[in-house]
């Protein structure tokens, strides 16, 4: 009954066999490899793309510490809250209907973002939008969250029973704790803590640190993968910066800056404190400033003033967007001025080192000279008479330097212009340095003739950024090596370890060493009895020069008045540039910006523990100990304190001291007043009295009446007409006997360098 | 051991009875070689959605397992029963398949929307399943049977083709569209192989050629389901209901695999990307894992079991023996290339298993049984001698 297959059978079998073998399986495996080995890398990515969740951890910002570590930026911890839309659904929806667990799930995310809105004050619909991506697994509500919030989301978590839908892990906040200090040298982090200004932004990829990663492997429906695939990453904190800025010198020339700025009713004040032997910065400020905590709020109350007035929206938007980008700019590096009268240090100098002038040179100012077509006048329009270069530096007299320009010629005096580093950037390493362009903020050489040859020489029809200025300065009291600023001193990993320190840089010797100390000699002259005299610190020989310029193009009584100097003067340790731009009423460098410069030079040289030297003149500023006049009769006490250049003052009736203020043996000031108490009654009290406007005898005798002791500041004994004008305790003020007000003095006289003011 | 054993009733001897003779190792060896496989690739790809479903890793392996064992018994056991008592298992075969066919349709729905499945407490089967096998017999029995009628009688011929219709349209009205491809193109195959008259081929080609293209111009026709899997593999970018998610994962899997594969057990789709990895898409994920080239070596293996069918049928004596050998790996490597075209996006989703892969342990002991069947046919005729 068997048939054996038919041929046909046969054939047509092998018919079927071919045609799946062919045409099945052939194309099965052709398209296998279009997908495999042509397209694979494209599903990869995709299929990786889904499956990794990739969060990542931020890593802690560097610190920014000034010389002595004293943290000026730092990071702290903070938390970021995130919830995950995928799980926002719970199991009891699993079993409800369609339209139910819909409506379920609307109820749970408006709770969800009711309750972290209120919390974190983020706008309710953006949670939402967030909560209804429900095949995301993370999304970011808010960073830098505080301790406070953040305890609150994990109560509202534990409340509402949402450990699966509200997520918080750890983030970073930006911390300034010296808040406007060094403000636009530092600057600030915006978004994500990225920086956005200064020195943050400079070094931003630094600072950031390397983010650590957790990548996992997450299933489709978002959970983790039963199985571990966990790879973690830790985070490393990022490079610290140490700066060369001392917090200590910064926040006094910050503070003697805006006293100056605000008194002045200038546009702005610069200032910068160089160290001459490195080129570290020191310090370093413009004011007005900002707070780096609260970088867009405008500081200035003049300016937020005159912004307040203008009523159309769009322009005031446009005024406070302008007012922001001011106050962050960092004015000593990024902006340029006439040096004026300061910049006749670098002629001296030049003309010191070719040999065309020396210290017996001498010149007669008639009150001008003519230069080509120009008749130039002196500030002094009935001229100096006959000077020695010492007097003309003293003087400030333009002709005598308009002749010692000319002496070198436009070859040399150009030559010299570009060794002290006026034509190229100073290489600081701070963003936003001002790059001098020939023909445009200095002559080109090839349109460099006599004319603009020889305003050049006393400073004029050019300009330099203060830190092209003050590193000139600094060239000539380092024994003429211009250096290269710089205010990083070193970066710290995340250890504390050093992994780069800043070496100084020698640019290169401009002036020869006798040169310069010749130079800085005539300009110690310049401050004891020139147009520097201001700046004279008692038992410091400060050397400087003032410079009062008009700017250019900015219409008639525009002027800069700025003040150069260095200190102490026999073996230069710091150079200071104080510059006022556009001074109301007083635009004189001398009488401006060199008190200002003062009273950096006595903060600093005190605060550096340099001894001062007094003169004669200056032997009353010595402070003395106060004798024991305890127990003796008021007669005898009184005798003992006038054999000491002391005066007393007796409260209460006793016969017997028996308090003195100050007490046996504390330094009081030279001819000062000890309190003498003659029964057991409390300390008395005193109206401090107004001691500005006013001689010094004046104001010594005043104190001594008051019960008062005198603190000297400034300079009480330089020069004519010496008048107080500030004082540190205001009148009216009330205070204990025998305390000691600080009184500052300068002359009104002689240190004009200009025909203004 | 059993060789002694001789059924003494007739009506017993007419279902079982045994024969000697060599079976064909070759054909036994591929086998084994895509169960193991098969199994090993069932755990790596299951493992995870069984923890995800069940918590338990194990809960698909340990089953397919247990059904592989008693599945080798089954086809041991059938490879020594002599071919020739098939004749009478498929006109039972056919019988008991339409009325498991028709059971399906009037018994409460194992999966909601969808008739394929007859749940029996502890086991579920596809009646589907058994309708392959009994059509396959049948037709191999009825083309043998009136061999001579065939090449003349029309009504004869408008009968077979009507029992083809039949069975594929109520595999059809299952809501399996695959399942009714699979029924179609199989009868078309035995009634082929069977000696049907060349022009009823003809038109069938024709037929089938039109309601392919009426289907992918008019997708609408079918159900929401079925029409929407024929849009989403036209329209690459619809996917309104994730219709295509099932896909994209498995396309996702197949690439990621590259020449050499993410290595045993590495793949990452199978974490809940690609749904139930144990099922349908379970080659996606063998992709992923063994890359191209372990995909073709299986593949290959798929070949070398439907060839090595064929040599057996072709050497068997009897037609009757030949048809269903060949219908046997036939269906099988029908069915495995439908399912890789379904995996690779080749053609539409339409549900469809990988032999000895897919999960489903009533499945793959029908198909060791089938197999068991090809074995017993390989005896007589001797192959491995030729």
């Amino acid at each position: 009954m068997a048939l054996k297959p038919s041929k046909t059978m046969y054939k047509r079998s092998l018919g079927v066999l071919a045609a799946l073998i062919i045409l099945g399986f052939g194309t099965g495996l052709v398209r296998l490899a279009k997908l495999q080995l042509i397209d694979g890398e494209m599903y990869r990515a995709k299929a990786e793309s889904q499956q990794l969740g990739d969060r990542s951890i931020q890593a802690l910002r560097g610190t920014i510490y000034d010389r002595n570590m004293r943290p000026l930026a730092q990071s702290a911890t903070a938390w970021k809250v995130f919830i995950d839309p995928s799980n926002i659904k719970n199991e009891k929806m699993e079993k409800m209907s369609a339209t139910e667990a819909e409506a379920a799930l609307t109820v749970r995310r408006e709770l969800v973002a009711d309750g972290l809105s209120k919390i974190l004050s983020v706008d309710k619909e953006e949670i939402l939008k967030k909560a209804e991506k429900i095949k995301s697994g993370y999304q970011k509500i808010k960073s830098e969250v505080t301790l406070e919030e953040k305890q609150q989301v994990s109560s509202f978590i534990a409340e509402n029973k949402l450990y699966d839908c509200i997520g918080i892990e750890p983030d970073t906040t930006r911390y300034y704790p010296f808040k406007t200090l060094a403000s636009t040298i530092i600057g600030f982090t915006g978004m994500d803590d990225v920086g956005v200004e200064g020195l943050e932004h400079k070094y931003d990829s630094e600072l950031t640190g390397i983010p650590g990663r957790i990548i996992s492997a997450k299933n489709g429906a978002m959970g983790s993968m039963p199985i571990e695939y966990t790879a973690s990453y830790e985070p490393q904190q990022g490079t610290s910066l140490v700066l060369t800025i001392d917090e200590t010198i910064q926040s006094l020339l910050e503070k003697e800056l805006n006293k100056v700025y605000v008194s002045s009713e200038g546009n702005a004040a610069y200032g910068l404190v160089m160290d001459v032997k490195t080129g570290a910065i020191l310090a370093m400020s413009n004011q007005p400033d900002y707070d780096l905590n609260d970088p867009y709020t405008i500081l200035d109350a003049e300016v937020l003033a005159r912004i307040n007035k203008i009523t159309d929206p769009a322009e005031k938007n446009q005024a406070v967007s302008f007012a922001r980008q001011a106050q962050w700019r960092n004015r000593t590096i990024s902006d340029t001025y006439e040096p004026g009268s300061v910049f006749k240090v670098v002629t001296l100098a030049a003309g010191l080192e070719e040999g065309v002038v020396n210290e017996k040179t001498t010149y007669t100012c008639v009150g001008g000279i003519q230069v080509a077509d120009n008749f130039i006048k002196c500030h002094k329009h009935s001229g100096h008479g006959t000077q020695t270069l010492q007097q003309g530096l003293m003087n400030s007299c333009n002709p005598f330097f308009i002749t010692v320009g000319q002496r070198l010629g436009t070859d040399k005096f150009f030559r010299y212009f570009e060794a002290f580093g006026f034509t190229e950037p100073t290489g600081i390493d701070l963003s936003g340095e001002a790059t001098p362009k020939a023909g445009a903020t200095y002559h080109s050489r090839d349109n460099f003739g006599i004319s603009q040859l020889s305003s050049c020489a006393f400073g004029q029809t050019f300009q330099v950024s203060p830190i092209q200025m003050i590193t000139a300065i600094a060239a000539i009291a380092n024994g003429g090596k211009l250096m290269r600023p710089y205010v990083v001193a070193k970066k710290l990993d995340g250890d504390g370890n050093v992994i780069e320190e800043t070496q100084p840089l020698v640019r290169r010797q401009v002036v020869s060493a006798q040169t310069a100390r010749k130079v800085i000699d005539m300009m110690e002259a310049v401050v004891s009895d020139g147009t520097g005299r201001n700046a004279n610190v008692a038992g410091y020989h400060v050397a400087g020069k003032t410079g009062t310029s008009q700017k250019i193009g900015a219409g008639n009584g525009k002027y800069i008045a700025s003040f150069a100097c260095v200190a102490p003067g026999d073996d230069p340790e710091i150079a200071i540039l104080i510059t006022v731009d556009e001074p109301v009423g007083q635009v004189n460098g001398g009488q401006l910006a060199a008190p200002v410069a003062a009273a950096l030079v006595e903060g600093i040289m005190n605060y550096m523990g340099i001894e001062p030297e007094y003169s004669e003149k200056e032997s009353s500023l010595i402070e003395v100990p106060a004798p024991s006049l305890v127990n003796a009769t008021v007669t005898a006490a009184t005798a003992t304190a006038k054999e000491q250049n002391l005066s007393v003052k007796v409260i209460g009736d006793g016969d017997h001291v028996v308090r003195q203020v100050p007490s046996y043996g504390q330094l009081m000031p030279n001819k000062g007043v000890i309190i003498l108490y003659t029964d057991s009654r409390q300390e008395e009290t005193v109206q401090v009295p107004a001691l500005t406007g006013m001689r010094l005898s004046t104001v010594q005798k005043i104190c001594n009446e008051y019960g008062l002791n005198l603190k000297i500041r400034g300079n009480a004994f330089t020069g004519a007409d010496i008048l107080s004008y500030s004082q540190d305790i205001e009148p009216d003020t009330v205070v204990k006997y025998g305390t000691v007000v600080t009184v500052s003095f300068k002359s009104y006289s002689g240190v004009s360098d200009s025909i203004y003011g | 051991m059993i060789k002694q054993f001789k059924p003494k009733h007739r009506l017993i001897s007419m279902f079982v009875k045994f024969n000697e003779g060599n079976l064909d190792v070759t054909f036994l060896l591929i086998v084994l070689a895509l169960l193991t496989t098969g199994l090993i690739m069932l755990f790596s790809a299951g493992y995870s959605y069984a923890y995800y479903k069940y918590h338990d890793s194990t809960h698909f392996i340990a089953r397919q397992a247990l059904f592989a064992f008693i599945g080798i018994l089954v086809m041991l056991f059938i490879s020594r029963i002599d071919f020739n008592c098939f004749r009478t298992w498929a006109t039972v075969g056919i019988v008991i398949s339409l009325i498991l066919l028709l059971a399906v349709l009037v018994l409460p729905e194992y999966k909601p929307g969808f008739k394929r499945w007859i749940d029996l407490g502890p086991i579920t089967f596809q009646p589907s399943e058994i309708a392959k096998i009994g059509i396959v017999l049948f037709f191999a029995w009825a083309c043998e049977k009136w061999q001579q009628r065939l090449k003349h009688d029309w009504k004869l011929q408008v009968a077979f083709i009507a029992v083809a219709g039949l069975f594929s349209l109520l595999v059809f009205v299952e809501n399996h569209l695959s399942g009714a491809i699979l029924m179609a193109l199989l009868s078309v195959i035995m009634l082929f192989i069977g000696g049907l008259n060349r022009w009823w081929f003809i038109v069938l080609v024709v037929v089938m050629v039109l309601g392919v293209v009426v289907l992918l111009a008019k997708p609408d026709l079918l159900k929401d389901y079925m029409g929407e899997r024929i849009t989403a593999w036209l329209d690459k970018d619809y996917d309104p209901t994730g219709a295509r998610w099932q896909t994209n994962q498995s396309l996702n899997a197949i690439g990621s695999g590259g020449l050499l594969g993410q290595g045993l057990g590495e793949s990452k789709q199978k974490h809940m990307y690609v749904s139930e990895p144990q099922n349908d898409f379970i080659f996606a994920i063998v992709c992923e894992e063994l890359g191209f080239v372990g995909a073709a070596v299986i593949l290959i293996l798929f070949a070398l079991l439907v060839w090595r069918g064929f040599v057996i049928g072709m050497s068997c004596r009897s037609r009757f023996g030949a048809a269903v050998a060949m219908g046997i790996v036939f269906q099988v490597g029908l069915q495995t290339v439908l399912n890789i075209f379904v995996v690779t996006d080749t053609m539409p989703n339409t549900g469809i298993s990988l032999p000895f892969f897919s999960y489903g342990g009533t499945s793959l002991l029908m198909l060791l049984a089938e197999m068991g069947m090809v074995l017993s046919i390989s005896r007589p005729s001797d192959v491995a001698k030729k």
